[in-house]
């Protein structure tokens, strides 16, 4: 169970000497309940203070980073159930599988897939993570030719699946100093891979027939001092379901820290439908077959959806925005401050080839037709955001064009800034034809 | 050692039927328990396996053109596209989405009636009704349609904070549930159920529908408040303990939808992935309108119910 903030104290050496950056052993204590500090950063504890504290205050799934340089991600640390609670902080990584029977080419396609796939969605870049291999030949050099193939690129974040030790050393030598994720780990295996993941550092991911057994192997490796470890509970989807639910509530509530790992899923059998699956329900490492394109957007954007901040919506800086480069005669269109609004806005003003003033105004993140109906957006913010951001000194003439939806607020903006309103169209799509067709300019 | 964990759930979802089969005072071939639930999606033994509605419209003009593609043949034969999507796509549930009464100055509730009369007669499914949105005309619309399926259960849609009484009227008088709509919101929600039992309507008529913002477009949102509602119902709160329905008609119309060169595949995709993460956020009715849709989903909420018992 989690230790409160005063169980901690009690264990600290209470000298109050700062060494561990904070300005007394209580707040430490404090910082430590939260799971937002290391108990090593103080250099005067007892082993029995390490030995408690050690296991009850790093984060209830532990963190674990997969792979190195600029496509390396981090996974687990992370502290809720539901993400209405605060929000989810590690996005699961999205893994291409690979068999190390298949032709040079279509491994190199899919290492390509994997590289160069990029979905740009309300300015983020939405990428998959890495490949998964799989030794089906049961051959060491068949398999660490696959891994060689790609590796050459040096990049990508590895998934290495061989439950035979030789099979995978043969791996390692390879790209073992790379930080790969290896499995599975068997009781038949578990010795020879904690001696791997000790001589490589890299990640295991354990299989267990049921829950206890899985505790059982998580155990044994941590008294391997073993402990970048993932939970394998793959299997059919409902099954998945019910085993990442529960481990997951058992970790954070710490009842068992044998489950306070990363979740790995291994989505194959399941297609689109499993990776929503393990995306909603706390996978870390989601190993899919390659996707079709629309099936591969469609879980990147759910990922980036269920990760999203609740407490705060993606939002833009409210200021005067250029397309292209406009001058003192064109057009100036009025938006809000949702990040998803200005890009999908963005990108039909560009696709009319007219340079053109943007005036984004706060509404605190919230699309048009939201901020109308909350009263974020209206006459005086339209106001404000006119002198604020100076609008009078870059163009010629008093003319705002505002979305259809709010076209409500139309009479009143006039009113109350002096400028005069057109009222847009409501869909985005339709502002190329309604600049041609209606304002005719 | 098996493991347990008990997040101190008090209450179940009430259970709601839809449909009514001869014996019950209907038509149909068979009539569905929705709702029970116990605890979270898919897990323990309680509730009732989530079911499908293909979803189609007696006006298509308003219809997403991706689905109007894949309907060709059956767009304009309301009768005929629900006898399809019973025998052919094998959906659980038919919903058909009065789409002409939303045309100005609407007036032909004769004609109305007699495409619900001929879609009841087309499929021996239970039947989701999604009638007008606007106050003006919802009384006729309604009180119509009730009148037409009288004792097939039907689930009449859709009630909203500013217009529920017709649709609440039409259902007391005929026998009928309510779909009750409110934009994302817990608390509405709540409201909203509330004000239906003032105006007379039995908390074992409502489906609570939490508004389904398109995937890319909002879905999150959606997505943490029927987790919400779902969670404040096994806590205990009544007036939430309906079951969900959840239609992701939205993210047939979103731009990478609409834009791909694969329009099929995406509109599929899209439908699919919105509405199994739906189901894993506790709703039980999935409302989708592409037929694509209807075989990929089956077989995911299959997958999903299967093993259902003990870990
Ligand atoms: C997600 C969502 C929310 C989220 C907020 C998301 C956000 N950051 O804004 C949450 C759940 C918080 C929310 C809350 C509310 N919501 Co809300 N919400 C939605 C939903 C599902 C999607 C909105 C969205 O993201 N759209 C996508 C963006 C990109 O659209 P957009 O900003 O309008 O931009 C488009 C156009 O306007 C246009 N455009 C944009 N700028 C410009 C500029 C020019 C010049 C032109 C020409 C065009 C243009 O281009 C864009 C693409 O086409 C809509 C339903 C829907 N399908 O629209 C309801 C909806 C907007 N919400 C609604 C309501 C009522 C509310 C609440 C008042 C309810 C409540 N809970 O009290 C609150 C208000 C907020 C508050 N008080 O806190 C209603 C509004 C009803 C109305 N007609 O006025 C809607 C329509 C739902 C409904 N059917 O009832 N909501
Ligand atoms: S380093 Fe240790 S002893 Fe010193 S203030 Fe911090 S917790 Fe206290």
């Amino acid at each position: 169970m989690a230790l409160k903030a005063l169980d901690i104290y009690k264990l600290l050496p209470k000298k109050n000497c700062k060494e561990c950056g904070d300005q007394t052993c209580l707040t430490f204590a404090m910082k430590l309940a939260q799971g937002k500090g290391e108990p090593d950063a103080c250099p005067y504890l007892d082993d029995n203070a390490k030995a408690v504290l050690g296991a009850s205050t790093r984060p209830p799934i532990q963190k674990i980073t997969i792979g190195m340089g600029s496509r390396a991600f981090t996974v687990g640390e992370e502290f809720v159930f539901y993400r209405h609670e605060k929000t989810y902080y590690h996005q699961p990584g999205i893994v291409y599988l690979i068999s190390d029977m298949d032709t040079e080419e279509s491994i190199r396609e899919v290492a390509r897939q994997v590289r160069e796939n990029c979905l740009t969605r309300i300015g983020i870049d939405l990428l998959l993570n890495g490949v998964a291999v799989r030794a089906d030949s049961g051959s060491g050099e068949q398999f660490s030719r696959a891994v060689r193939i790609v590796s050459e690129g040096g990049d990508l974040p590895l998934v290495l699946i061989a439950p035979d030790p030789a099979v995978m050393e043969k791996a390692l030598e390879i790209c073992g100093n790379y930080a790969p994720v290896i499995g599975p780990v068997t009781p038949d295996n578990v010795t020879e891979f904690c001696e791997f993941a000790r001589k490589y550092g890299v990640t295991l991911v354990l299989k267990g027939d049921d829950l206890p057994g899985l505790a059982t192997l998580s155990e044994k490796c941590l008294s391997q001092k073993v402990q970048n470890l993932m939970l394998d509970l793959s299997g059919s989807s409902g099954r998945y379901v019910r085993e990442a639910t529960l481990t997951r509530q058992l970790a954070l509530s710490r009842e068992v820290t044998a489950f306070g790992y990363p979740v790995f899923m291994d989505a194959s059998e399941s297609g689109l439908s499993g990776v929503v699956t393990g995306i909603a329900k706390f996978a870390s490492v989601i190993v899919t077959p390659p996707l079709q394109k629309p099936e591969m957007d469609a879980a990147l954007v759910m990922r980036q959806n269920i990760y999203t901040d609740p407490q705060k919506p993606i939002q833009i800086t409210p200021g005067l925005y250029r397309i292209g480069t406009p001058g003192k005669d064109d057009l100036v269109f009025l938006t809000v401050n949702f990040s998803l609004t200005y890009f999908t806005l963005q990108g039909y003003l560009e696709a009319t080839r007219r340079s053109c003033w943007l005036l984004i105004v706060d509404t605190e993140g919230m699309s048009v037709l939201t901020a109308v109906a909350a009263g974020k957006l209206n006459e005086f913010v339209i106001k404000d955001a006119i002198t604020l951001f100076k609008l009078a000194d870059e163009v010629n003439h008093k003319t705002l064009i505002i979305p259809g939806y709010a076209s409500p607020l139309s009479g009143r903006i006039e009113e109350v800034s002096g400028w005069n309103v057109i009222v847009g169209p409501r869909d985005a799509a339709e502002i190329a034809s309604f600049i041609e067709e209606e304002l005719k300019v | 050692m098996n493991y347990t964990y008990s997040p101190g759930w008090t209450t179940a979802v009430r259970e709601v039927i839809i449909g009514a089969t001869p014996d019950e005072g209907g038509t149909r071939r068979i009539s569905y328990r929705i709702g029970g639930e116990q605890d979270l999606p898919f897990i323990g033994s309680s509730g009732h396996k989530p079911l499908i509605a293909f979803e189609i419209c007696d006006d298509p003009a308003i219809w997403p053109e991706v689905v109007r593609c894949a309907c060709t043949k059956l767009i304009d034969r309301p009768a005929d596209w629900a006898a399809y999507a019973d025998t052919v796509l094998r959906a659980d549930l038919i919903r058909i989405n009065l789409t002409s009464t939303k045309r100005r100055n609407f007036s032909d509730f004769d004609g109305v009636i007699k495409t619900v009369k001929s879609i009841l007669a087309a499929t021996s499914l239970p039947l989701l009704i999604e009638g007008s949105a606007d106050l003006e005309i919802d009384s006729e619309v309604y009180q119509r349609c009730g009148e037409a399926g009288q004792g097939e259960r039907l689930v009449l849609g859709t009630a909203e904070a500013a217009r529920y009484r017709s649709v609440a009227a039409a259902a007391i008088a005929y026998g009928h549930c309510v779909i009750a709509q409110s934009p994302i919101d817990v608390n509405l929600a709540k409201q909203l159920n509330i004000l239906l039992r003032e105006a007379g309507v039995a908390d074992d008529r409502i489906i609570i529908d939490p508004y389904t913002g398109a995937l890319g477009y909002g879905f999150e949102y959606t997505y943490s408040t029927m987790e919400r509602i779902r969670f404040a119902a096994l806590k205990g709160d009544m007036d939430l303990a309906m079951p969900l329905i959840s239609a992701p008609s939205d993210s047939l119309t979103v731009k990478e939808v609409r834009e791909s060169v694969y329009s099929h595949e995406a509109a599929i995709a899209w439908e699919v992935a919105t509405s199994v993460a739906a189901a894993l956020a506790g709703a039980v009715i999935l409302v989708v309108r592409h037929p694509g849709s209807v075989p990929p989903l089956k077989e995911a909420i299959d997958t999903l119910w299967t093993e259902k018992e003990g870990v």
